[in-house]
């Protein structure tokens, strides 16, 4: 499918970029260039590699406050986006919506920026296209403390109820707590900007690459349209091409058949146990499985390597396991490639421990901050 | 007979494009006129049969579609083929109607377009035609899940109302393990090809090499005038033209010079059987059948009358019914023997049942999610103590 992409924010920015960056060299277009980061900040900035100089906008360069972005002050950075719509709606006018099935914003929710921003620009948005706006959040981590969470929790309560769907990454499971800042988000970002390439666009299929049960945009849609927020889920084996050294010496072992162990009982038992790694250890967003409305499952492989009973069974398994029956189940062929992999949307989740945790962290910051501002102006 | 065969959705214009082959690869010519009709434009570019100008994108300005294909809904389905029912008629324009006998929709009701589309094509083309509709509706695998069951038990409802008669395929049945996602669905379709071409392409033949028994179309469709759900069972066998292969094989062994008349009937009749207890299309009880079809179809040297009789027989002991009809379609050199069973409106099918338990129980389960939604996500967004204000 595809779908216009909005970045608001630091975040916003880089996550669209990284999604630029896989896009290209995989022939997966998921916006045929229809992109645009908006950012707040004093200097004009051309920090993105993949995003053309153009479709980079910044506001409110003259607004008092503001340095090098809204330093986490989603008030200002509210009040400011609402001052340069017109500016805002000039660059939106460079996305052709014709040729595209929605819209994706994408930000940082614990940021001044991607938080306050972030949910003006999708009501905004809601209120030009008709086709779906989805966001794709990044949740701030947990040690980043209390104001991150406020401005994430608060975000949420905005961009939840106007978004069509709110896909969700959550940087205290995908970003490592010791490493170099830049290098761990850009890792963080990588994963993100596969695993949202993977579900929404498809390569433009010859004949040979048609599934038989091919994974359309509307199918993508109707699993969204509950709405609420939404976890992705992904997972990938690497296929033994046959020709490996342990292949060989496992075929000079007594008693072997040539190494062949890839009877129908394995392809089928391996498909299952990749689609079950995908929901179950891999989401963006960690949550109940069990509190899904809808799901969606895309395996992807050679077409020789896609088992039936494998697929039937993982299908199955998912109903059982999201104790829902909307679940859509589709084949993506890819001859010759050496990967079979699992893409599994879990839609409308409600049940997320990250979510109630962060609140919490949220309602203790509020708390403390009143204390304080107490302390700083008695009466 | 000739048809006018129109597939809709997905499978179902895979299904005809099967057909389509099998025609051509046994040399018959029972598609006078095809058309596949889908939303999804990359489903449109699949089949290998079906001429790039008979294949009909409809929605593609639909809002909800976009050439995207329907998501399974069948709401869409049939509203989006609604919207688009004036190019859909402007394609049935070019059926030549006086050229053809019936009409046949293919379509698996478990998706969103075949399911809800289909009855909204089933309804222009009776409205548009004195001929026959028929549907040949493919009914979703169990494992396929609840969404599937519920819109195919809701689609089988609205098809079988419509058409003529409603020739059933179940997934359930038909599936095999070895194999993978494409080979599962492209030998089923072959499976179900070879028998529905077998079947209503008898009579069809334009030159003169009638037999005495030749099958007619209208025999076809007074079978198929039962209405109802119907059924297809199959058997076939290489024809030998030793007439030593056929004494080892039928285990003669005496010099009896009606040996080979008798061995003949005895296969007829026993191909005949072994038809009607194949696996069905749709499994269901022989005996509830209201009248049977069998088309017998190979070299006409092998069509022995008594066969034909003690199997015509047989079969209406069997089923217990009178409206056996055993006709032969010749096909000269043919190197097989086939016998293609058509049940017409059979009665108490396991798989119907269960399909219609399973969409109850995801209609219900839906309907629970759907109420409790809203709740659900305003429960997620808010803190213990709704502390925390939107941010806009
Ligand atoms: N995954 C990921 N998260 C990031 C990245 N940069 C920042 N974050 C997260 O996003 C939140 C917001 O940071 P920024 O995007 O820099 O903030 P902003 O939206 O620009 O807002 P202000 O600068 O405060 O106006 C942070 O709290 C982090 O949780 C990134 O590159 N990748
Ligand atoms: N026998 C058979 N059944 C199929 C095949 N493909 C799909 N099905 C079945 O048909 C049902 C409907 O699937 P599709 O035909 O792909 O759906 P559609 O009608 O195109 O509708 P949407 O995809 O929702 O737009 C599925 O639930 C399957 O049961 C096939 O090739 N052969
Ligand atoms: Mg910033
Ligand atoms: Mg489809």
């Amino acid at each position: 499918m595809r779908l216009a992409l909005i970045g608001v924010g630091g975040a916003g920015g880089r996550v669209v970029d990284a999604i630029r960056a896989v896009e290209a060299p995989e022939c997966r277009q998921l916006c045929d260039g229809n992109v645009l980061t908006v950012d707040i900040s004093r200097t004009g900035s051309d920090e993105h590699d993949h995003v053309p100089r153009e479709r980079q906008v910044t506001v409110g360069d003259t607004r008092r406050g503001v340095e090098d972005g809204a330093a986490g002050d989603q008030d200002l950075a509210v009040d400011v986006v609402r001052a340069d719509a017109p500016e805002i709606r000039r660059a939106l006018d460079s996305i052709t919506m014709r040729d595209l099935n929605g819209v994706l914003v994408v930000a940082g929710l614990g940021g001044g920026t991607g938080g306050g921003a972030g949910a003006v620009l999708v009501e905004r948005l809601q209120q030009l296209y008709d086709d779906p706006v989805y966001v794709l959040g990044v949740l701030p981590a947990a040690d980043e403390g209390g104001h991150a969470a406020l401005n994430a929790a608060r975000s949420l309560r905005s961009v939840v109820p106007a978004a069509d769907s709110t896909l969700l990454f959550d940087n205290d499971l995908w970003v490592g707590p010791d490493a170099d800042t830049d290098e761990r988000y850009a890792r963080a970002n990588r994963e993100l900007a596969a695993r949202t390439v993977a579900l929404f666009a498809r390569s433009d299929p010859g004949p040979r690459s048609i599934g038989a049960n091919t994974i359309d945009s509307s199918d993508i849609v109707r699993t969204l349209s509950p709405g609420g927020v939404a976890s992705v889920g992904r997972a990938t084996t690497e296929l033994d091409t046959g020709g490996g050294l342990l292949s060989l010496l496992r075929s000079l072992l007594p008693g072997s058949h040539g190494g062949d162990d890839s009877d129908e009982r394995t392809d089928a038992g391996k498909i299952q146990r990749l689609v079950g790694r995908a929901t179950n250890s891999r989401l963006t967003l960690p949550c109940e499985v069990s509190s899904v409305e809808r799901a969606l499952v895309v395996l992807s492989g050679p077409p020789d390597e896609l088992s039936r009973r494998g697929f039937e069974s993982a299908r199955r398994w998912l109903e059982d396991e999201t104790d829902t029956v909307e679940v859509l189940a589709g084949d993506d062929p890819r001859p010759g490639s050496s990967t079979v992999a699992a893409t599994v949307l879990l839609s409308n989740v409600t049940a997320v421990p990250r979510i109630d945790s962060m609140q919490r962290q949220a309602v203790d910051h509020e708390r403390t901050d009143e204390t304080l501002r107490a302390v700083d102006e008695p009466d | 007979m000739k048809l006018a065969t129109i597939g809709v959705g997905n499978a179902g214009s895979k299904i005809v494009d099967r057909m389509v082959e099998f025609e051509s690869e046994t040399n018959r010519n029972l598609c006078r006129h095809v058309h596949a009709i889908n939303t999804a434009r990359t489903d449109l570019a699949k089949p290998e049969y079906i001429p790039e100008e008979q294949r009909v994108l409809v929605g593609d300005t639909n809002q909800k579609s976009k050439g995207h294909g329907v998501g399974g809904d069948v709401e869409v389905g049939a509203e989006v083929m609604s919207a688009d029912i004036d190019e859909i008629r402007r394609a049935f324009d070019d059926i030549e109607i006086h050229n053809v006998d019936a009409i046949l929709v293919a379509a698996g009701l478990g998706g969103g377009t075949g399911s809800g589309g289909g009855p909204v094509v089933i309804d222009a083309l009776q409205d548009m035609y004195d001929e026959p509709v028929y549907a040949l509706g493919v009914l979703p695998g169990e494992y396929e899940g609840g969404r599937p069951a519920l819109n195919g038990a809701r689609s089988l409802q609205s098809f079988v109302n419509k058409v003529d008669n409603f020739i059933a395929f179940d997934n359930d049945a038909w599936r095999a393990r070895e194999q993978t996602i494409e080979e599962g669905y492209e030998e089923m379709n072959r499976e179900l090809a070879s028998r529905i071409v077998t079947l209503l392409a008898a009579g069809e033949t334009d030159e003169t090499d009638v037999a005495e028994n030749a099958m007619d179309s209208s025999d076809i469709i007074r079978t198929l005038a039962a209405e109802g759900v119907s059924s297809m069972g199959y058997a076939a066998t290489a024809v030998d033209t030793q007439p030593e292969g056929l004494l080892d094989r039928w285990g003669g062994g005496t010099d009896d010079d009606s040996l080979d008349d008798a061995s003949q009937a005895t296969k007829i009749k026993s191909l005949v059987r072994r038809a009607t207890n194949s696996r069905l299309t749709l499994p269901c009880g022989v005996s509830t059948a209201e009248r049977v079809l069998v088309v017998l179809s190979g070299p006409p040297g092998e069509f022995s009358r008594k066969g034909i009789e003690s199997a015509r027989q047989w079969l209406e002991d069997e089923t217990d019914t009178v409206e056996v009809l055993v006709g032969d379609d010749p096909r000269e050199g043919s190197s097989r023997l086939a016998a293609a069973v058509l049940l017409s409106n059979v009665s108490g099918a396991q798989r119907i049942e269960t399909l219609q338990n399973q969409a109850v129980d995801a209609q219900e389960q839906i309907a629970e999610q759907e109420a409790a939604r809203e709740a659900k996500i305003e429960n997620l967004i808010t803190d213990e103590n709704d502390d925390i204000d939107p941010v806009v």
